[in-house]
This record gives C-alpha cells, structure tokens and sequence, in this order.
C-alpha cells in the first residue's frame, strides 16, 4: 500500500488515535461478496417442464444402393427394413458356412447383398443377354429381389437381403443352369461369399 | 353477426386438418433437405403451389403418416405444444431440431355472417387461402434453410417429438390412436442439445392458428 497523508484540522490533536483508527478501516479493502448461484425463475427442459412423446418405433433405414460406376446405367436402388424383429426371424436355414460368413463380416440380415453373374458363369453356349432374359423372367419370385445386366462389365447383379441371398444363389445356380462359382457382394466389403 | 366458439363450427378438427397435412409436407421437404435420406428415394411434386420433395418410400410414408395420426388428436384439442422433428446423429444424439410451436386461440372471435350463407362460404374460403399463403411462406424457408445450417453427419436419423401442454402422460391414452404404433415419453438424452444455436425461420398468426419454425442446431456436429 502506497503512503497516505492524513489532513486533521489543528484542534483535534487530542483525537489523533481515533482518526488514525478510523482511517485505517477506511483504507481497508472493500469485502467481497459470493453472488448467489442463478436459479432460472423460468421453466426449464430438464426441471418441471415435461419430456415430450415419441414414436416408440424407430424411423425406418433406407440404404440406397447405387454401385453402379457407368452412367447410362446408374440408377439409385434403394431397399428398406426396420430393425423391429429381424433377429427374430429363423436364421436356421441358412448353411454353417454362409451363417460363418454372416458373423465374421458382422452382416445385418437385411442389409442387401448382390450376386454377380459373370460371362464365364453362363457357359460357352450363351451370353449374359440370353441368361438375363431368363432372369428378368424367373426372378421375379424370390423374394426381396431385383436384378440388372451391367453390359460394361459383362455382369448380371441379382441383389436381395443378406438372409435369403444363399436361398437365391442355390435358386440362381440351379434355374439358370449356371457353371463355376458366384460371388456375393456387399457393399463396402466386396465379396464375402462364394458357392 | 355472431360469435363462434371453436366447438360450433368444430374449428379443432379443420386445425388439426391443415395442420398435418402442413406438417406431413414439411417432415417431407426437412427429411429431403437435410439429407436424412437418399435424394433418390424422393419425387418433386406441387403443394401450396410450391414445388415440394416427397418421399415415394412406402414404409418411410406409412411412418410419417402414422405419425402425424396419432399427433392429430392432440393437435384437434390443443394439447400439442410444439411439433418437434429431430434429426440425430449414429449415437442418437440430436443435431438439429426442427421446433413447430403451436398455439391455438381458445375461443375464435370469427365473427361470420350466419345468414347469408354464401357469404359464410365465401368468408372460410378466403381464410383457408389466406392459412395456405402463410404456410407456403413456411415450405419456402424449409427449402432454403440449408443455406444457414452446417452438414450434418453421415449416418442420421430422425424422430418426431410432441410436447404437451400438461404431462404426457395425461396424453398418452389421446395418442395411442394406433395399435401397432405405440408411444413413449422420450429419453432426456433425446431431447437435451448442448450449446444449441436458434435460428428462427418463420412465424404465422392467422384467425385459427399461430404457429412459428425454429431451428437448433447443436454447435458441434461431429
């Protein structure tokens, strides 16, 4: 603290204690006072005000599918699901092998999968136009599926849920009197099953 | 002249009438704007004489109108608050909050001129045109909002909260009106956004209805 001149008028000498006294409070620092914690007057969220209603079930998931790289044949897919009850559904009919492949990639049942027919799959005696035409008229029956001819690449892409998809490749295999293997592919993962 | 009460003319209904259906177009357009869902699952159409995207997703449709079902008794009684369509990130989290705050006057100072009825007619024509001119003016500002929202994550969702004026679940037998599509009083963690920015979009003030269009936006999104 700096020096400090005290001025007293010359007849109070005799009271010169007291003033020291009292001038000595004076300069002492001003108390600070803690502010109350604010307490909002007004309602709030999470205090009286009641939470709102909701849908118990969740939107549905649409995943949009559009693989396709040439424009010509660029098309946005989509499929949709709802989480409620999928698991519930048997997944004993599907091979040790494909319920293998299931869990190791970690694959939703209703997440969509695509078979790939290649050139090589339709033998020698026809193409994928002719084997397509088959398929455009066959596939119709299975179930959850769609397919189309990628001509860039030689292909035809069946694409159905991931829990009937080995159901529809033996069906594939079987109807379109397909040779060698076939791939099942998903998106992100690529090839995750083959029969 | 007289004056009508809301029960006379049943002006409840005619609000929760306009109201879902407003509101089933708007869920439409945010859910396309704000990129829920694939652009490609949606179709341009013409409401209020507006270019609008709608969902041509069956189940999303189905949801969305079930939806709005339950929600129209509570509109038709005036027990809905607000309208709150929520986007939330992969953790459920929201990012964004669409807020819908509705407010009905309790008793419609309308006064219509009973006897001639022509005139009656002509009078709730030209308020239901003069109700859709403002709700036009709402699907516009939903379709330019993006332009002051930043991108949300990949990987949402939505959900539509109702608030009511009392608790809910007083309400909750008046919103149960389907069996398979029940209801519930929403998690905290739902509801709660941390740092929210407002941003107003529009307000309306109409004889039979008030309704304003906020939006929050949590600061940080990812």
């Amino acid at each position: 603290m700096e020096d400090v001149v005290l001025h007293y008028q010359p007849g109070s000498a005799d009271e010169l204690g007291s003033l020291l006294e009292t001038t000595q409070k004076l300069l002492e620092p001003f108390p600070l006072r803690a502010p109350p914690a604010f307490t909002p007057w007004f309602p709030t969220l999470t205090g009286d005000r009641p939470l709102p209603i909701r849908p118990a079930t969740p939107a549905p998931v649409v995943t949009c599918l559009d693989d396709s790289p040439a424009a010509e044949v660029r098309r946005s897919r989509w499929s949709v699901f709802t989480q409620r009850g999928v698991l519930q559904q048997s997944s004993q009919s599907l091979s040790k092998q494909f319920h293998h492949a299931v869990s190791v990639h970690g694959l939703h049942l209703r997440q969509r999968a695509k078979w790939v027919i290649g050139e090589l799959n339709c033998g020698a005696a026809r193409d994928i136009e002719e084997v397509g035409g088959i398929r455009s008229a066959r596939t119709s029956c299975l179930p959850s599926c769609n397919a189309n001819i990628q001509r860039e690449r030689g292909e035809i892409w069946v694409f159905c849920d991931v829990l009937h998809s080995e159901q529809v490749g033996c069906f594939l295999k079987e109807e379109l009197r397909l040779s060698g293997r076939i791939g099942l592919s998903v998106r992100r993962l690529g090839n995750v099953f083959s029969m | 002249m007289t004056t009508l009460t809301r029960q006379d003319l049943n002006f409840g209904q005619v609000v929760a009438d306009i109201l879902c259906e407003f509101l089933e177009v708007a869920i439409h357009l945010i859910l396309y704007v704000r990129e829920v869902y694939p652009s490609g699952i949606f179709q341009k159409r013409k409401k209020y004489n507006v270019p609008v995207q709608m969902s041509c997703h069956p189940e999303l449709n189905q949801y969305i109108q079930d939806t709005l079902h339950c929600i129209k008794p509570l509109i038709e009684k005036n027990d809905a608050e607000k309208v709150v369509v929520v986007i939330m990130d992969k953790e459920h989290h929201p990012v964004e909050r669409f807020v819908f705050e509705i407010s009905q006057p309790p008793l419609l100072s309308i006064r219509l001129l009973v006897t001639d009825c022509c005139l009656c007619f002509h009078s709730s024509d030209t308020l239901l045109s003069h109700v859709e001119q403002l709700l036009r003016a709402f699907i516009l500002k939903i379709s330019v909002c993006d332009a002051v929202l930043n991108s949300n994550p990949p990987g949402c969702s939505f959900t539509v909260l109702v608030h009511t004026r009392d608790a809910a679940t007083r309400n909750m037998e008046k919103v149960q009106v389907i069996k398979d599509f029940p209801w519930i009083v929403a998690d905290e963690q739902e509801v709660h956004m941390q740092e929210p920015r407002l941003i107003p979009l529009k307000t309306m003030t109409s004889d039979i209805v008030k309704m304003q269009l906020y939006v929050e936006e949590r600061a940080q999104k990812t």
